[in-house]
């Protein structure tokens, strides 16, 4: 705890003591503690935007290597979705622009989120925050200080991005551009969870507050992007001002006033909402709950207890699924325009209907890495119930611990199996009503062809967290590797073995003529193996 | 009622890494009592807790719980347990009323006569989220979903921390009708008096060990009973009274410890001496439990150890 020793104002009467009092040494002390969790985000963002400088000249050394990849770019959809347009790949600038541009920002943002409700809402729900506000501090210093040690950490991000991208050969300007993004996205998304902070009554409320607005803001932007959308729709969402900076190719640094812009409004209404709401409480008040609940057992807790970020989920999958239905739709068209494309149809090298079938495969891979974000989530909640020590009361009831266990993996297979049949469903909808030749039945079935796949990912979290939760993150290292294999190896020209890490690369295409099962008949094995190596597991160790 | 013990522990170790936690701990609960289980914060109460609950497996030496073992058979035992712990952590957007019907449902129902009596007595508003719960509201909550089962032993980690003293006064006499009704519970408590209130028998821990064990007579034993008494004059030589250390404190009150078979002859002797306040007292648990300490303490010194 930090040492509050600002000097008090005088008691009852004088003038009241300034907003800054009691500032510095909550600062310090927040900062020391944050600094390694935070310095492990601006690594990471660093590290990818400096790795794709240097791996451009290993991978694609020569003018034919950079030429075949933009034609890969510009004939996948998939690929500008999820990281915007290239504007040039034959530099190794332009290529990091486009590939750590989007990702990068959103990752920027998601450190200055957590960092902030970590320091603000979560400080409040511990009952830690109240030692502090029973200091010498004033109520508005209590968000300033999160908000100060954002602005730190995206500054620091920046800083760190620029010297390390410079230093493995990114040109000065592009790259001062590029980590300039970085820093307004921080800046941005920080503020809002500044404001979210005040609005939630729990951290996890303010985190879902500000994390589902900037998801829907980069759907939103790939939506733009992919769909052909006019230049002025740039200006509808922070990535699209992120990308009209043009880092590699307009280096215009000026639609980073509109971020700065909305970050001081943010910023200005988190103040206000700050010093006008009661200590624990948001603006979203806590409803009283139900005084009895007769049927709630171990089956159906883990669904109570996650029933309202499922329905969140629920929601966002069939919104994913509508709106990518709808562009897998018009895919064909929007890459009969490119040249390339147009020769290798005419030639019936490829056709439209292939287009988006490859697409809509594609699309429902990522899909189905988000479902295992989600299903990763509910299996780690296992581990922090445990750690919370809620764990230990059901477990002194006749429970088996397998059977605790069990209830709520079945949360996570059911929940990200459910993801893709509704997101199949919502393209096969789509699809059907505008009579692409892609049915309903078909766009589904490829859906449900998915989720062994994610299964698997979700069985990395079980297997970590049932043996050995130190190892935890190995979860999310699955889910990554997957994601980064899924969109980027075809386009590096990974080898098949390095593909085939990927469990999504064994997701067959069942639109097409011959289908193959092996792949994923070994992927279902896997999962079933790491559930078993996570049950087995879980009824052994002792318990923290 | 059988007569097997309820618990029972034979040189039960426990060690995290290079931290002996338990070190060779013998612990005996006999069916139907209430066995009080002492020691000051870190002496080990928790980490035996939690061997019973099969939470922890044991290191070493022998543990059985209702005739079978805590960690194999952890599933089939929990049924005739009940656990309250000290801190209670509860889910933050369930009611109360939610968790007690949680942690009742997966110990194969309630009482839900019990559960709203119990609700009713203390004073439980259930319909609160857990976040919104005090410290002592939390505890509540555990409370009643152990009481209103049906569980033939409760095992109460510290259960009374954070409730006022009316709401101890309502526990105190819940247990009291718990053993009346034949259960066996298992104490574990800082609260001296509210353990010499209940409790049949008393085990003392410290650094993993049972010091002392036994019922609260036993315990006494020889111990020295309190004397306190105010008189018109005091004799100029204290020392010839047959008292053992004998103090007049700031008051002119006399303070002074005499064998429980002496008391008589200590009365006849202050008797001439006009007596105007008079209290004797047998050795209450904070004195044994203080003077236990004091003893391992002297003990572990003269060993020459630090651990």
């Amino acid at each position: 705890m930090p040492a509050v020793g600002a000097r008090p104002s005088r008691p009852g009467g004088g003038r009241p003591a300034p907003w800054y009092t009691g500032i510095r040494p909550l600062l310090v002390a927040t900062l020391r503690q944050e600094a390694r969790a935070t310095m492990a985000w601006i690594v990471l963002v660093s590290v990818l935007s400096a790795s794709s400088i240097a791996a451009y000249r290993w991978i694609f050394p020569d003018a034919a290597d950079r030429e075949a990849l933009a034609l890969t770019m510009s004939s996948s959809p998939a690929l500008e979705l999820i990281f915007g347009p290239a504007r040039d790949l034959m530099t190794n600038d332009g290529f990091n622009a486009w590939r750590a541009g989007m990702l990068g920002a959103l990752l920027s943002g998601l450190m200055t989120i957590l960092l902030v409700i970590r320091t603000s809402r979560a400080e409040e729900d511990s009952g830690r925050a109240e030692l502090v506000a029973a200091g010498v501090i004033s109520r508005r210093a209590r968000l300033v200080v999160p908000v100060v040690a954002a602005v730190l950490a995206s500054g620091a991000l920046g800083a760190l991005c620029f010297l390390l991208t410079w230093a493995f050969g990114g040109q000065p300007t592009p790259t001062l551009v590029l980590s300039a993004n970085f820093t307004a996205s921080a800046l941005v998304f920080g503020a809002l969870a500044a404001l979210t902070a005040q609005l939630g009554s729990e951290a996890h409320t303010a985190n879902w507050l500000a994390i589902g607005p900037m998801g829907v803001l980069y759907g939103a932007r790939g939506y733009l992007d992919a769909s052909d959308a006019p230049e002025w729709t740039q200006w509808l969402t922070p990535f699209g001002w992120f990308e009209r900076t043009g880092p590699a190719a307009e280096n215009d640094p000026r639609p980073l006033l509109a971020a700065l812009g909305l970050t001081v409004v943010l910023l200005a209404a988190a103040l206000v909402a700050a010093g006008r709401r009661d200590f624990g409480l948001g603006f979203v008040p806590l409803r009283a709950g139900r005084a009895a609940a007769p049927r709630l057992g171990v089956w159906l807790f883990p669904w109570r207890l996650h029933r309202a970020s499922l329905a969140g989920w629920g929601l966002a999958f069939a919104l994913l699924g509508i709106v990518m239905g709808t562009l897998s739709t018009s895919v064909g068209s929007i890459l009969a325009d490119n040249p390339v494309i147009a020769a290798r149809i005419a030639t019936g090298a490829t056709s439209t209907a292939e287009l988006s079938t490859v697409f809509i495969v594609t699309v429902l891979q990522l899909i189905g890495i988000v479902a295992a974000i989600m299903g990763a989530q509910i299996v780690l909640r296992v581990h922090a119930e445990e750690l919370e020590h809620r764990l230990e009361p059901l477990l002194a009831g006749p429970l088996h611990r397998g059977r605790y266990l069990a209830a709520n993996v079945m949360v996570a297979l059911v929940a990200t199996g459910c993801a893709l049949l509704i997101a199949g469903s919502g393209i096969g909808l789509v699809n059907a009503a505008d009579g692409t030749g892609v049915g309903f039945g078909e766009a589904l079935y490829q859906g449900a062809c998915t989720i062994p796949a994610v299964w698997l990912l979700v069985g990395l979290s079980t297997a970590t967290v049932g043996a050995c939760p130190g190892l935890r993150t190995i979860g999310w290292g699955g889910i990554v590797a997957t994601f980064a294999i899924t969109l980027l190896g075809p386009t590096f020209n990974l080898p098949e073995w390095a593909l085939s890490i990927s469990p999504m690369h064994h997701v067959p295409n069942v639109m097409a003529d011959d289908v193959e099962w092996t792949g994923l008949a070994v992927v279902s094995a896997i999962a079933l193996v790491l559930w078993a190596i996570g049950f087995a597991g879980f009824v052994r160790r002792d318990l923290s | 009622m059988g007569t097997d013990p309820v618990i029972l522990t034979r040189g039960l170790v426990k060690r995290f890494g290079s931290f002996t936690a338990l070190d060779g701990l013998d612990l005996e609960v006999a069916p139907g009592e209430v066995h009080g289980f002492l020691g000051p914060n870190g002496s080990g109460k928790s980490t035996t807790i939690r061997i019973l609950l099969g939470l922890l497996r044991a290191g070493g030496g022998h543990v059985e719980l209702l005739g079978g073992d805590p960690w194999r058979d952890a599933v089939a035992l929990h049924r005739r347990i009940a656990y309250v712990p000290g801190d209670v952590s509860l889910w933050p957007g369930l009611s109360g009323g939610e968790a007690i019907d949680l942690l009742g449902s997966l110990r194969g129902g309630l009482d839900m006569r019990r559960r709203a009596e119990l609700i009713e007595r203390f004073e439980l508003d259930p319909t609160k989220r857990g976040r919104q719960y005090s410290k002592g509201n939390r505890q509540k909550v555990a409370i009643v979903a152990a009481l209103a089962s049906d569980a033939e032993l409760l095992i109460l980690d510290e259960p009374t921390s954070g409730l006022d003293p009316l709401m101890e006064a309502v526990f105190q006499s819940e247990i009291a009708d718990e053993r009346a009704r034949g259960r066996t519970v298992l104490l574990s408590s800082h609260i001296l008096s509210e353990v010499e209130a209940l409790a049949d028998r008393v085990s003392i821990i410290r650094r993993g060990r049972v010091i002392s064990s036994g019922t609260l007579a036993e315990l006494r034993g020889s111990t020295r009973t309190r004397v306190r008494v105010r008189v018109e004059r005091l004799p100029a030589e204290l020392s010839a009274l047959p008292l053992a250390d004998p103090r007049v404190d700031a008051s002119g009150v006399l303070n002074a410890l005499v064998e429980p078979d002496r008391i008589d002859e200590a009365m006849a002797a202050l008797l001439p001496l006009k007596m105007s306040e008079l209290e004797v007292s047998p050795a209450s648990l904070e004195d044994l439990f203080l003077h236990q300490y004091e003893d391992a303490a002297d003990a572990a010194g003269h060993e020459g150890g630090d651990a």
